[in-house]
């Protein structure tokens, strides 16, 4: 497990913060076990009977401080210590979104199933619990066990070694014993989970394939006996847990008869006063309290284990990707140029994704100058992505070049912003206001800007009529907005953030008929003068290209102007009598 | 707190159990003080270490006795919990099933897998912990305040007077902390999931090229969090801390109020030892209660949530409409099917999203269902699948009166194909042979072959056997349609809905899923609703919805002669862009 890289660092990085939630930590447990040890003096004290009851003052007085003080020193540690782990989340968080952000391209294609970035968040959440549930706890433990034993040690060796035992005892033989029973278990259960997880999922998602299949009970049945297996499991761990603390407290039971022992040992031969028996007999309790959740802590360990190999794996890959990248070499002045001015050209371009897979995209050349409007058409798997992907500079060639204004495209880096725009089929749509939204496109626009964008992109109705106009939080109208209204706060962004190129990737997939029409006409209307690149499910609107393409298996099959296709190509008449069902 | 709990069966033998095991442990957490102050005392007195084997043992005995019972407790309240998590989580999924895609689609399905998996976890955890807490509170504190009346009645009063202001003061802070929480959710929230969006968002990020700076908020957003988190937890603590100071005063009090009386001997060491003893356990009850208070309270509403799905289902239930014993449900070339007035109307809209559908289907043939998005396809097409049940109208199936068409003779006549139809995370061949899984292999490629997979199959690794689905091989819009017409055609069922199944896809994709699809058509009765609207010409009759009703009925050319709804569709998929 190399969990240095994810673990270790932050406790460095934040020593200081550590090191008081440790010493409050102990302090608690001090507290506590001082106010029974001073409780336990004082009363045997006062039965002495002294002649002036300013002789117990001062055990009055501790017991009192100590018993306000376990208090106040636990509650101002769970905020320091939650404070501390709050700051190592954020820096975390940081962490992992530097990592992803160079694959933002790929991390959709990379890892196909489910929803990796919520369970990278996750994994985040749950490495807090490292550090509160399972190191601190069980630092504390150690510290304590120290005292104790040294404490202990000043009277009397031999006997600190037999308390040195018991304790030992609780803080890593049990701990031990219980890692290793319950290593297997934890992880089985788990996988067991996972499973369990993903049958019901599956499940839900198909339930009306189910319901018509008629063989619910079917699947009921076998549901439940995979249910079976992990509460046979979970069965074992917590009859295990509850043998365990149970024997965590006979070894206390042994330890305050031990005690007991000693001490009237010690009276015997005038070392200890009498009135200590019952200070060091009460401190007994409190003080092993520490000391039993150790085993709990350590059990815990199993659980971190995939979130860190998770975080793990991203950040090791993250490394090769940043070699792979190509630094920006471009000069400012074709960096302006090409913001208001860009002519691509992909010459004999083909690439393939590893040594031995086939091209995904083979022999394409494409020139495109400023302000040309190209279609791409083609079923999935047909090269359309890898293609974007190459005209955005994300992936280089390994055949051909791919051009802006003569400049290998890839060199552009993180300026292609300034050139090229991108409206997909789900743009993201940010947790925050509309006008936040809209504003990405250009963090310095003013508020006239964003109406005009939202004019143009038609959505100026939409948002009067919102409660806050462009302030109304997305997410409370998510639920109001359809799916055009989505992609029209997207155009606006993307209108504002007013590139000389727009990539439009299917932006109407899932749209009806009458919508996309709409769309589609707003998008060509509000991008005069500018290059369209537009891949598209649908012939609608392709009267208004300059070049059709079709692709397959990563070439181009087909290509001219809608006239020019309609005119020489029967397939195309064909497909296009689909969108334009006529007599 | 638990007031339902009463009704789980098999609840009041485990509280018998459990209330039996609380009251010999908290006898013997009397008698272990008392055995114990009695060594100590005896010792003190100076009476020999051998004396006190007697003593020792006894208080030996006592301690196993109560960490015994304890044992025993958690042992009964867990079985109980399994039994009852157990029997819970089956009547939910039953019930899930019952209700169908309509009541998943509403709920999410995230949302319901984590209600029955995470909820059926908590509920048990509430149970666990909450039957043996909740007598223990009721019985240990009790018990030991008698016995420290009879001891001492200074002690008695002081711990009797602190357990009001203490339980007083964990509420009222308790409910500060609620109500700051809940004045703070909105930008909590807000705070809380700006990371995960901002993840989720990444991509667009980039192509707006404000991905690098993004960075930047990341850490000013999680520095707020945790400013807010922490105002927060700065309340949301004081709670325990009530609970830690008013103990630890309390235990402190009563150590100092033994002083007085010990130094002017009117009480024994005995006596006063067994009271210090036995403070910290009168609290102990109750601080548990503390610590496990947000487990328990979470553990209550999982409970409450997945009573809220058995509920919805009963209430479903009690709506169906009862079968006639004689009803003849199978569908044959003979069979008619009339919609008299059926309608549909949401409480919550108001406005009908179907009203007064009156439709007559006989024998096999292709029907289409245009409209717009909203015109009510969708929805008909539920109530043909018997997925929702109309609030108005009637159903006149080969001579019988229905209500609905909920019945599952009535299911077994039909497959569905929906716009995005589910892929199973199973092999291709459980996919397609889904609702015959007694079908041979020959059949399955019989069946594969006719929907057009037979160029799939030679490509995959494993052929029938490659896993599909989560987690397998991931397959294109038009493949999933093919697998899904598979499935259909292997089950051999006479009528078929498909609802919007080609638009999402590629206009070549689309082309070629519809050749391999019409001549499929043939001898069923195929129910095809959509916007597409090159589907009406292969169609023999049409059915056309406009705003929740039927507009018109008739054939492609009857509707284009009558100039009407459909013409104008017609006509406005014709004039393209503007």
């Amino acid at each position: 497990m190399r969990q240095d890289r994810w673990i270790g660092p932050y406790m460095r990085m934040y020593s200081g913060r550590f090191a008081l939630y440790l010493i409050l930590g102990v302090l608690t447990l001090l507290a506590a076990s001082m106010l029974m040890f001073t409780s336990g003096f004082l009363i045997s004290k006062s039965a002495t009977q002294p002649y002036n009851i300013l002789l117990v003052y001062v055990p009055i007085v501790g017991v009192r401080a100590f018993g306000i003080g376990r208090a106040v020193i636990h509650y101002v540690e769970r905020l320091v210590g939650h404070d501390t782990v709050l700051r190592i989340l954020s820096k975390m968080r940081v962490r992992l979104y530097k990592i992803l952000e160079p694959q933002a391209l790929f991390i959709r294609s990379r890892f196909r199933t489910g929803d990796i970035l919520g369970a990278l968040a996750d994994d985040i959440e749950q490495l807090q619990n490292v550090y509160i549930r399972t190191v601190f706890p069980s630092l504390i433990a150690l510290i304590l066990y120290a005292a104790a034993v040294i404490g202990i040690g000043m009277f009397d060796v031999t006997f600190a070694l037999l308390i040195a035992l018991y304790i030992f005892i609780l803080v890593a033989v049990l701990p031990y014993i219980s890692l290793k029973l319950t290593q297997k278990m934890n992880i089985d259960i788990k996988r067991e989970r996972n499973g369990l997880y993903q049958k019901l999922t599956d499940a839900v998602m198909g339930i009306g394939d189910w319901v018509i299949s008629g063989r619910t009970g079917d699947f009921l049945s076998k549901y439940e006996q995979d249910e079976v297996k992990v509460m046979t499991i979970d069965r074992q761990l917590r009859a295990w847990s509850r043998w365990r603390s149970l024997i965590g407290q006979l070894v206390m039971g042994l330890a305050v008869v031990s005690m007991i022992y000693w001490s009237a040992g010690q009276v015997a031969t005038g070392d200890l006063n009498p009135v200590m028996i019952a200070a060091f007999v009460l401190v007994v309790f409190p003080l092993t309290d520490a000391f039993l959740p150790v085993s709990e802590a350590v059990q815990r360990i199993p659980e971190y284990r995939e979130s860190l190999n998770r975080l793990n794996r991203i950040s090791g890959e993250d490394h090769a990707d940043e070699e792979m990248h190509v630094p920006a070499d471009v000069a400012n002045v074709d960096i302006a140029a090409a913001s208001r001015k860009a002519h691509f050209q992909l010459q004999q371009v083909s690439y393939a994704y590893g040594a031995n897979d086939a091209n995904s995209v083979d022999d394409v050349s494409l020139d495109v100058p400023q302000g040309k409007r190209v279609a791409i058409i083609g079923r999935s798997g047909a090269g359309k992505s890898t293609l974007l992907k190459l005209i955005m500079g994300a992936i280089e060639p390994t055949q051909g070049t791919v051009t802006i204004n003569g400049i290998p495209s890839s060199h552009f880096g993180d300026d292609m912003p300034k050139i090229i725009s991108v409206l997909n089929q789900s743009p993201h749509l940010f947790d925050t206001t509309v006008s936040n939204n809209i504003m990405l496109g250009r963090p310095d626009a003013s508020n006239e800007d964003i109406f005009k964008a939202a004019e143009q992109a038609q959505i100026g109705e939409l948002i009067a009529s919102l409660p806050n106009g462009l302030d109304t939080p997305m997410r409370e109208t998510g639920q109001r907005f359809s799916g055009g209204e989505r992609q029209r706060v997207a155009l606006a962004r993307v209108l504002l953030q007013d590139t000389p190129v727009l990539i439009l990737d299917e932006p109407t997939v899932g749209l009806d008929p009458r919508t996309e029409r709409e769309l589609l006409s707003t998008i060509f209307h509000t991008t005069l003068g500018k290059t369209l690149i537009w891949v598209t499910h649908h012939l609608v609107g392709a009267e208004w290209m300059d070049e059709i393409i079709f692709m397959e298996h990563g070439k181009i099959i087909m290509r001219g102007t809608h006239a020019e296709l309609i005119e020489a190509e029967p397939r195309y008449r064909n497909l296009y009598k689909l969108d334009r069902p006529s007599e | 707190m638990g007031r339902g709990l009463m009704k789980y069966k098999g609840i009041k033998p485990v509280l018998v159990v459990i209330a039996g095991l609380t009251l010999i442990q908290s006898i013997a957490i009397i008698l272990q003080a008392k055995w114990l102050a009695e060594v100590i005392s005896a010792l003190f007195a100076g009476a020999k270490l051998q004396e006190q084997a007697g003593g020792v043992g006894l208080f030996l005995l006592a301690f196993i006795v109560r960490q015994v019972c304890g044992l025993f407790e958690q042992k009964a309240a867990y079985r109980f919990a399994e039994q009852t998590g157990q029997s819970l989580r089956k009547e939910v999924l039953s019930k899930l099933f019952e209700l169908g895609p309509r009541f998943a689609g509403q709920e999410g399905t995230g949302n319901l897998v984590t209600t029955v998996l995470e909820g059926v976890a908590k509920f048990r955890n509430y149970l666990e912990l909450f039957l043996p807490r909740m007598l223990a509170t009721g019985i240990t504190p009790i018990l030991i305040l008698a016995y420290v009346y009879t001891l001492d009645t200074t002690s008695a009063v002081i711990l009797t007077v602190t357990m009001p202001i203490l339980i007083v003061f964990m509420i009222l802070i308790g409910l500060t902390a609620k109500k700051q929480t809940e004045r703070q959710w909105k930008t909590y929230r807000v705070l809380s999931n700006h990371f995960v969006d901002s993840l989720r968002g990444l991509e667009t990020l980039k192509f707006l090229g404000r991905s690098k700076k993004h960075g930047d908020s990341i850490e000013r957003v999680s520095d707020s969090y945790r400013s807010a988190t922490m105002r927060t937890l700065r309340v949301a603590f004081l709670s325990s801390f009530a609970l830690d100071f008013f103990t630890m005063l309390s235990v402190a009090s009563v150590a100092v109020s033994l002083g007085l009386p010990l130094i002017d001997g009117k009480m024994t060491l005995l006596t006063a030892l067994t009271i210090l003893i036995l403070a910290p356990e009168y609290f102990l009850p109750v601080r548990m209660v503390g610590a496990d208070y947000h487990a328990t309270l979470d553990g209550k509403e999982a409970g409450q949530a997945m009573e809220d799905i058995i509920q919805a289902a009963e209430k479903e239930a009690a709506l169906a409409a009862t079968v006639p014993e004689d009803a003849v449900l199978a569908w044959t070339p003979n069979s008619h099917l009339c919609l008299q007035g059926v309608g549909i109307t949401y409480e919550e809209e108001g406005r009908p999203s179907l009203q007064d559908v009156n439709v007559t289907f006989s024998g096999l043939g292709k029907i289409g269902i245009i409209g717009e998005s909203g015109a009510g396809k969708s929805t008909l097409i539920d109530i043909l699948g018997g997925f929702l049940r109309p609030t108005r109208g009637s159903f006149e199936l080969n001579g019988s009166t229905l209500g609905d068409l909920g019945a599952s003779g009535w299911r077994e006549q039909i497959t569905y194909i929906p716009q995005k139809p589910y892929i199973f995370s199973s092999s291709l061949k459980d996919n397609i042979r889904f609702n015959t899984p007694d079908a041979t292999k020959s059949e399955v490629e019989q069946a594969a072959a006719a929907a057009g997979l037979d160029s799939l199959i030679k490509d995959l690794p494993n052929g029938l056997d490659e896993p599909i689905g989560g987690g397998g091989r991931p397959l294109s819009g038009g493949q999933e349609q093919r697998v899904a017409l598979a499935r259909a055609l292997l089950s051999d069922r006479p009528i078929i809905l498909l609802d919007e199944p080609t638009a999402h896809l590629d206009i070549e994709t689309e082309y070629e899923l519809k050749e391999t699809m019409l001549p499929l058509f043939e001898g069923k009765l195929v129910l095809l609703a959509t916007h597409r609207l090159h589907w009406m010409r292969n169609m023999d009759h049409i059915i056309v919805m406009d705003q929740g009703c039927v507009a018109e009925i008739g054939t492609h050319d009857e509707l284009m002669a009558k100039k009407g709804v459909y013409y104008q569709l017609v006509e406005s998929q014709r004039e393209g862009i503007q």
